[in-house]
């Protein structure tokens, strides 16, 4: 009895967890996150490149507003922003942690799906990345004040 | 097939004892609140479903083996954490649960809980170092160094998972038996080490917490809430019922081969609020004695003149209660056990004792009112212990009592026809079950087969 209630429980919860899981998207042209900006990583800082057609693509013509530094436990992460008509057209990474291997390896794959997100969400209300969890948190603080800085 | 042979037997003259009306003690109700299991199930639902609510908003999509992996991780491992709080506060001997819910079955529940929580959380592990490894395109091992070694709080959590595992691996060896009770007892304590330690990394790199507030808060209020319990109901309650009550041994009497009962004085008695049918864990403060406590039932009701228990030796603790001293100071918590009048909600009542189990159904079969019916089983006519109380009592009140004695095993009293016919209109009655498991288990299949209905049969294990 004890056996079979076990296995019951063993069952219920994997058939459970395959179903909210299931229950997400999928496919990544659903989702403003992780590989499609992956996929931008060797484009380096030329920005938002395709995604996002509706901006300008001379982001230099913009005014670039630098946000405070944000500190993490592995260090600060600042970002500036370039708005362009309104908009945030770019997002540059000043500093992040890159304090071991670890940190640049997390931040090379974090950093540009969080400015894929912000200039998606032209926002920084925008999903912590997994794995990235302060660099993240950073982010969002100095991409914030920097926004605010820029009366968006 | 073993027989019940009913108090009084047939008189000389052919006369049974006519039934005089019911004179029922007087009630020691207890009005606290408490909490019955199906609510406390759902409540407990409900705050697992809450918790799932937290990945699904932090999730936008689940994307390749990587995101299946680490998903599956992270709600894995949020279900865990909630799961250890949960336990912990199973186990915390909240009146309101203990009284409500039941001993018995808060630890029957906090067992497989424990089990779940080590399987949950072993599958956190695995998937989330899984997932990882995919993501950044290394090999699992190198993954889980990286992790342990740099990721904030993850020494922390490391240690909490091996001691837990630990854990779970002595509990199973204590289920069979190879490790005394008292070292799993005391080892027991590090889930809350683990616990603690596991608390960080639940904050620091749970991606569900970052930068959320209300979510930080709400998982702080949980933990803090639950060692709030702990410490409130754990600690400091024993000690202020110690301090306010004054119990104390005020004489030890034998009842039967290897039966004794132990009377038990103090102060202000009444608020205790005890009710027949509970027990305390009790702590007698005397050598050799004072670092265990047991727990033992009521065998009397309680009242202001004192509390009596009525222990078999069944081990080393209990054979030494017998040269205790009158004077010696108890440290008693409790009461706990929801084996009460509570239960009842018909007014005719089967009490069903196996050996040692007629202690708390002693203290009923006196108290509840109704029409009430005792039947007694033990092993041996000289294990039946209090037959003159239970006489007196069943001549006084007009119940009705039957004893049966005989070998364990099959061929026992046990039957549905056999108790349909010793207890006319037993559908109807509310039954109460204390004894071994295995007749307690022959017990109830009978009165099921009978056609007495789940919710009115009642029953409490004295083996937790």
């Amino acid at each position: 009895m004890p056996i079979r209630r076990a296995l019951l429980a063993v069952l219920a919860t994997a058939v459970g967890l395959v179903l909210l899981l299931s229950f997400k998207p999928h496919d990544v042209s659903q989702a403003a996150q992780p590989p499609a900006a992956l996929a931008q990583k060797q484009s380096g800082t030329t920005p938002a490149q395709g995604s996002t057609p509706a901006q300008g693509t001379t982001p230099a013509q913009g005014t670039t507003v630098t946000g405070d530094p944000a500190d993490t436990r592995w260090g600060p992460v600042q970002v500036a922003i370039t708005v362009s008509g309104g908009k945030i057209a770019d997002v540059q990474v000043l500093q992040a942690p890159d304090g071991n291997r670890r940190d640049i390896e997390i931040n090379d794959a974090a950093l540009p799906i969080l400015t894929q997100e912000a200039l998606s969400a032209q926002s920084a209300q925008i999903d912590t990345v997994s794995g990235a969890t302060y660099t993240s948190e950073g982010y969002t603080r100095s991409l914030q004040s920097a926004i605010d800085r820029a009366g968006l | 097939m073993a027989r019940w042979v009913p108090f009084p037997e047939k008189q000389e003259n052919g006369v049974t004892i006519t039934h005089v009306p019911s004179r029922t003690a007087p009630q020691v109700r207890s009005t606290g609140f408490v909490a019955r299991p199906g609510p406390v199930l759902v409540l407990i639902g409900l705050g697992a479903v809450a918790v799932v609510a937290l990945w699904w908003r932090d999730t936008s999509a689940v994307v390749g083996a990587a995101g299946w992996l680490t998903n599956a991780g992270r709600i894995t491992g949020l279900l865990a954490g909630y799961a250890m709080a949960v336990l912990i506060a199973l186990m915390a001997r909240v009146p309101a649960l203990e009284h409500g819910v039941g001993t018995d079955r808060l630890t029957r529940w906090h067992a497989m809980g424990g089990r779940y929580v080590v399987g949950l959380m072993t599958a956190h592990v695995l998937s989330v170092i899984w997932g990882y490894a995919i993501t950044d395109g290394q090999h699992v091992t190198d993954e889980a160094v990286t992790m342990v070694v740099t990721f904030p709080e993850m020494w922390e959590a490391t240690a909490a998972c091996l001691l837990l595992l630990g854990i779970g691996a002595i509990s199973a060896r204590a289920a069979r038996r190879r490790i005394g009770y008292e070292t799993w007892y005391l080892l027991h304590f590090y889930t809350y080490v683990a616990a603690y330690l596991a608390f960080g990394h639940q904050l620091a790199t749970g991606a569900e917490f970052a930068g959320d507030r209300a979510a930080q808060v709400a998982w702080y209020v949980l933990y803090l809430g639950v060692a709030a319990l702990v410490a409130w109901y754990r600690l400091l309650a024993p000690v202020r019922l110690f301090l306010r009550h004054r119990l104390r041994v005020a004489a030890v009497t034998a009842e039967a081969p290897g039966v004794i009962s132990i009377q038990v004085t103090g102060r202000r008695l009444e608020r205790l609020r005890a009710e027949p049918g509970q027990f305390f864990r009790w702590r007698f403060l005397a050598k050799g004695l004072w670092w265990s406590a047991n727990p033992y039932s009521l065998s009397a009701p309680p009242g202001a003149g004192g509390l009596r228990i009525t222990v078999k030796a069944l081990g080393d603790h209990s054979a030494t209660l017998a040269g205790l001293r009158p004077g010696t100071r108890i440290f008693a918590e409790g009461p706990y056990g929801a084996f009460t009048g509570r239960l009842r909600s018909r007014r005719q009542v089967l009490l069903i004792a196996g050996g040692v189990g007629i202690t708390p159904l002693r203290a009923l079969f006196e108290s509840l009112p109704g029409e009430l019916t005792l039947l007694y089983r033990a092993r041996r006519e000289a294990d039946l212990v209090f037959r003159q109380e239970l006489e007196d009592i069943a001549v006084a009140r007009g119940a009705n009592l039957h004893y049966s004695t005989g070998p364990r095993g099959p061929g026992g009293p046990f039957d549905a026809a056999v108790l349909a016919q010793v207890v006319p209109g037993l559908r109807d009655h509310d039954v109460y079950v204390c004894g071994p498991a295995e007749m307690t288990r022959a017990a109830i299949r009978a009165l099921r087969a009978a056609g007495v209905p789940r919710r009115h049969i009642h029953h409490e294990s004295f083996e937790f």
